[in-house]
Order: structure tokens, then sequence, then C-alpha cells
């Protein structure tokens, strides 16, 4: 099997999903002239549309055109901009399936990329996932891998209400397999282990594999298992009991703050776990309750060496 | 309102009194296939697409049959497959969704267009701007009826902007725009007509109807407009209901009998189809 990277895995999802599905649109700016050259060339520019710098409306007009039965990519060029169609966002898409008693489906993708790590600074290096994580009907994709990031595309498509598409960008170039078939929005069990099980989402789940790795050279061989979650909303939290009842230790890995998103949700989904399946209390290493400055944001932010150290902890 | 305040359903109700003639008129020049969003206010847009007062009442009461399940409010309830799509969002956002109709029309290659109403107060919120450089720019068919009844809620327009009509904010986007005098159905429709073949031939369009709100902003609001008295007095003598009426009676189509009676005979019907459809609980 041949590998590709995330940030490939991503345009062959769209290039697939833009193949098989003739009433599906993309809405962003600046597209057929560069980022999406060859799919504008291929399909036209009635199907991947350039629109002005109106976030607002163009998640709108994505719920439109799904009432009238399309299928919707709208490409938004940072994560940030999220603030700018919040409103959109929960008002217009989120609800729309629930309000029409599910006789209109927004199979929308709002495609959102974290750009930590280029320099954009506080107004740009957002990861702004868990501001949305409260709201119903909206699924939430933050993938981990390639195989994750192509899978998670082509099932957001599928499904009757929208989907916000955190890609990290910080992993564009990570490569591996794609899995032959589409997981349903199941996590992922990324590196098995007995003895200690972390959970991450996103650029997180790619910093547990790499810990597992770094853990298995330093005689912990075999110890770590990983749980890329994939989806974090809805969130699988079968293979994440499953998984922590097996090992009896937790890490959860997350880049926002602690008030917040899957870390904390996950860490109480543990709960319905049966007494006594924890050797002890699971663990949340979480990013700094501030805003990242331009000019380094990794001290604020889970890095190899503070996951390794804490799953080295609960591992003694 | 009166069931409201008689407790007979717990809905805000947005009354639009007055400005009848524009929904109204606007759907009657519609064909099969093209879709409206109407606003909280466009009560009328409902009628003119065909959908039943029993219908409608059902989303007001949760009847069993409710074809919504009475989970929106009753004001934006929707029949989408009638062609009446929901407007539910917050003031402005429902005219993006419109241009995500005439979008879907467009890349369909359908001869339908797709119909927003909404109120002057909409001018302040961004979205009208984005959807109306968005449409221009891609020369949607899309038709934007502005219900102009030159209030926001207890503000008078001059309070909150320079210009009465919204035209000369709509034209430099690419919109074809008329103004349209909101109490006269015949205006309205002819302008409807015309916005329609404007829209499917590659201009969307602006109507700016020209009205005004002569009932409350909604039943829970209950603001005072003080000064008002000779407004409401013009507006009455402009009723587009009366208009109408004089307009049958003038050409010798009814006969002022025949206008009295058809108005006993619906006030019924529709006391008949509330009873018709509690009984259903």
């Amino acid at each position: 099997m041949s590998l590709i990277n995330y940030r490939d895995a991503v345009g062959k999802a769209l290039q697939d999903s833009m193949r098989e599905e003739p009433r599906l649109i993309v809405i962003g700016q600046n597209l057929a002239a560069h980022a999406l050259k060859p799919l504008a060339e291929t399909y036209g520019l009635d199907r991947v549309r350039d629109c002005s710098i109106s976030e607002s409306a163009m998640v709108g007009m994505a719920v439109g055109a799904a009432m009238k039965g399309m299928k919707v990519v709208v490409m938004i060029a940072y994560a940030d901009i999220a603030t700018v169609c919040h409103m959109a966002i929960v008002q217009s898409a989120a609800k729309l399936h629930y309000l029409t008693n599910g006789r209109l489906h927004c199979p929308v993708i709002i495609r959102l990329p974290i750009a930590r790590f280029r320099g954009h600074g506080p107004e740009g290096n957002e990861v702004g996932v868990s501001w949305f994580y409260n709201v119903p009907d909206l699924n939430i994709a933050m993938p981990g891998s390639p195989s994750q990031a192509y899978w998670s595309f082509r099932e957001a498509l599928t499904r009757p209400t929208p989907t916000l598409f955190f890609e990290d960008r910080s992993i564009h170039l990570r490569a591996g397999e794609l899995a032959a078939n589409n997981p349903g929005g199941r996590a992922a069990i990324t590196r098995a282990g007995e003895r200690l099980t972390i959970i991450g989402a996103g650029r997180a789940a790619a910093l547990a594999e790499d810990a597992a790795d770094e853990l298995s050279k330093r005689g912990f061989g075999g110890a770590v298992e990983v749980v890329s979650l994939g989806f974090i909303k809805p969130c699988d939290t079968e293979t994440v009991l499953n998984s922590a009842g097996k090992t009896g230790r937790v890490l959860i890995v997350q880049d926002e703050p602690e008030w917040a998103g899957y870390a904390p949700y996950v860490r109480c989904a543990l709960d319905r776990l049966p007494p006594g399946s924890l050797a002890m209390a699971p663990r949340m290493l979480v990013g700094a309750d501030q805003y990242l400055p331009y000019w380094d944001e990794r001290p604020f932010l889970p890095s190899l060496e503070n996951v390794v150290s804490a799953a080295t902890e609960l591992l003694k | 309102m009166r069931w409201e305040h008689e407790k007979k359903h717990p809905a805000q109700t947005f009354p639009s009194k007055g400005q009848e003639a524009i929904a109204i008129g606007t759907c009657l020049a519609l064909e099969q296939g093209d879709d409206v969003l109407p606003s909280f206010r466009t009560r009328g847009a409902m009628i003119g697409m065909g959908i039943g007062i029993e219908e409608q009442l059902r989303e007001f009461l949760h009847t069993p049959s409710a074809v919504g399940d009475a989970r929106d409010a009753p004001h934006h309830a929707s029949w989408p497959e009638r062609g009446v799509m929901p407007g539910s969002t917050m003031i402005g956002g429902h005219l993006a969704m419109a241009a995500g109709v005439a979008l879907a029309n467009q890349t369909d290659g359908a001869s339908n267009v797709s119909v927003a109403f909404f109120g002057d107060g909409t001018l302040g919120s961004g979205d009208l701007h984005e959807t109306m450089h968005i449409a221009g720019s891609w020369r949607l068919p899309l038709i934007l009826v502005c219900e102009n009844n030159g209030w926001e809620m207890a503000t008078p327009w001059p309070k909150v902007r320079q210009q009465r009509s919204l035209i000369p904010y709509a034209e430099p986007f690419g919109l074809a725009s008329r103004q349209v005098d909101g109490n006269d159905a015949m205006d309205v429709y002819q302008s409807a007509r015309w916005a329609r073949a404007t829209a499917l031939g590659g201009q969307p369009v602006f109507l700016d109807c020209l009205t005004f709100r002569m009932g409350l902003y909604s039943s829970h609001f209950g603001e005072v407009r003080p000064g008002i008295e000779n407004d409401l007095a013009e507006a009455a003598k402009r009723d587009p209901l009366k208009r109408l009426g004089d307009w049958l009676i003038s050409n010798g189509m009814a006969s002022a009998d025949d206008l009295a009676r058809l108005q006993r005979v619906e006030e019924r019907r529709i006391e008949a189809a509330f009873a018709h459809v509690a009984a259903e609980l």
C-alpha cells in the first residue's frame, strides 16, 4: 500500500467526492486560480466558486444550496475565521435538520484549517474547536492521520447535519496509509499497548503516536495504546472505554485549555467504567489558558517531551 | 394575536396588518419550483404559496399531524417541498440562505428563482450586504423583497439611516431594483413578474416595497410609537385590502356586498379551522 500525506489525503477526499457527487460544490476564496485550480479546470467554475471575503454568507449560502439537495464544502482560510461565521454555523447550518423535523438535510463541510506555527499570531493561531462543542447536531472532525483526514471528510458528506472539519496544518506532511474502508466515524487505535491509553485528536493524536514510539525505544515497548478520536463529536466513547478498561491508565492530550473540548468530555466519560477499572485518576495534558504569542507558540502547547514525560510518570 | 391573548396558543405573533399585499402579490407572481424564505413577519408568504390555514395552525398548537412537529416557532414554519423554505436564523442570515437556493438553481440550470422577504431594519445586518455583493457578482436568480415599513421596532427609520429607500444601497452591488408601492397588490404583482424575468435573465433584483406597519412589532414587545396617529390614518386610507377591493368594485368585478360577504365567509372559515385543528389535540 502506498503512503499519502495528510494534506494530500484531504485533497484526495475532495477530488473523489467531486467526482462521485455531481451536485457537490465548493465555495471559498482564491480557489480557481490557485488553491483548487485542477478541480476548477475539471469541474468548471459553477462547482468551484470563487467568493468575496464573506464567510458568514458563504456558510449561509451553503445551507441554502443544501435545502435544494446539494452538498457543499465551504473553504474557510483558517480556523480563527470561524468567529466571523459563528452565527451562520450555529443558527443556519446546525439547526436546519432539527428545525425542519428532518425534512431538510445539511450535508455541508466547513473546512477550518488550524494554522499554528506559521507566524500568524493570536488572530491566526487559534484551534477554536471547543467553541462549538455544545452545539447539538454539529459534527466536529479533528483528524490526526491521513487516513482519518480522508475518511472523516468522506463520512461528513454522508451525514444529514453539517461538519466542522478542523484539519491541522502542522501535520500536513505526516504520511500514512489510507484505510480501505470508511470507519464511519469510529476512533482509531493507532498504537496498540497494554499499560497506558493516550487519547487525543488532530495534532495531539499525532504527538501521542510519536510519544508511544519514543517510549518503545526507552524500554516501554508494547506499553502505550493510542486512541486517535478523529470525530470528536459525536465521540466514539466505546473505543475509548474499551481501551481505558484494558490498560487501566489514561492520559488525554489536548491543544486547547482544559475548560472545554474533548479532554474534559472524555475524562467525564471514563466515569462510565465499572468502579475500580482504572488504577489511577486519568490525567489531562492541555494547552495553557492564554493566547499563543507570535514569537513562539510551542511553550504553551503540549509537546512531544511533555507527553513522553507525563506518560512515563503514569507508567511508573 | 387574539388567540394568543385568549391563551389558545403560546406563540409570539408578528402582525403584518397593512403589509399584506407585498407577500401575496409576490407569491402570486411565482411559478412552480420557485422558493420563498419568509421573514418572521411574512405570514402572507405561507398563505400565498398555498399553505392552508389549518396546516399553519397545526404548527401553533403542536398537533400530532404538524409536519414540522412544532419544533420551530410558527413564524418560521416551513413546507420545503412546497416552496416555503425556513427563514430560521438571525436577522439577515436567511438572505444568504436564499442566495444559496438561487445558487443551487443556477448550478442545476433550473429556471427557478428564490425570493427572500425582509424588513428595512435588515439594512443594518452584514449578511444583507454580503448577500447582495455575492448575488450581484454571481448574477444569481435571486429576488430580495424589502417590506420597507419605515420602522425598526419602535424606532423610525430617520434615526437609524440616511435614506428611506434601500435602492441606493442595492444598486452598486449590481442588483436591478424597483421602487414599489407595497400597499398596491397590482404594483407588487407586476413588479414581481418583472423581477422574476430579470432574475432568470441573469440579474438579481431588489424590490423596495414601501408600506407602513399598522400593528405592533410583536404581540410581546408592545411598543409605543408616539405621534403616529396621522400616519395610521393615512395608512388606513391606503390599506392594501381596501384598495384592492375598491379596484375590484370600480372595475365591475365585485360589489361591496360581495366583498363584505367574502370577508364574513373567510372569518368564519378561519375560526372553524382553529376549532378543527384544536380538536386534533
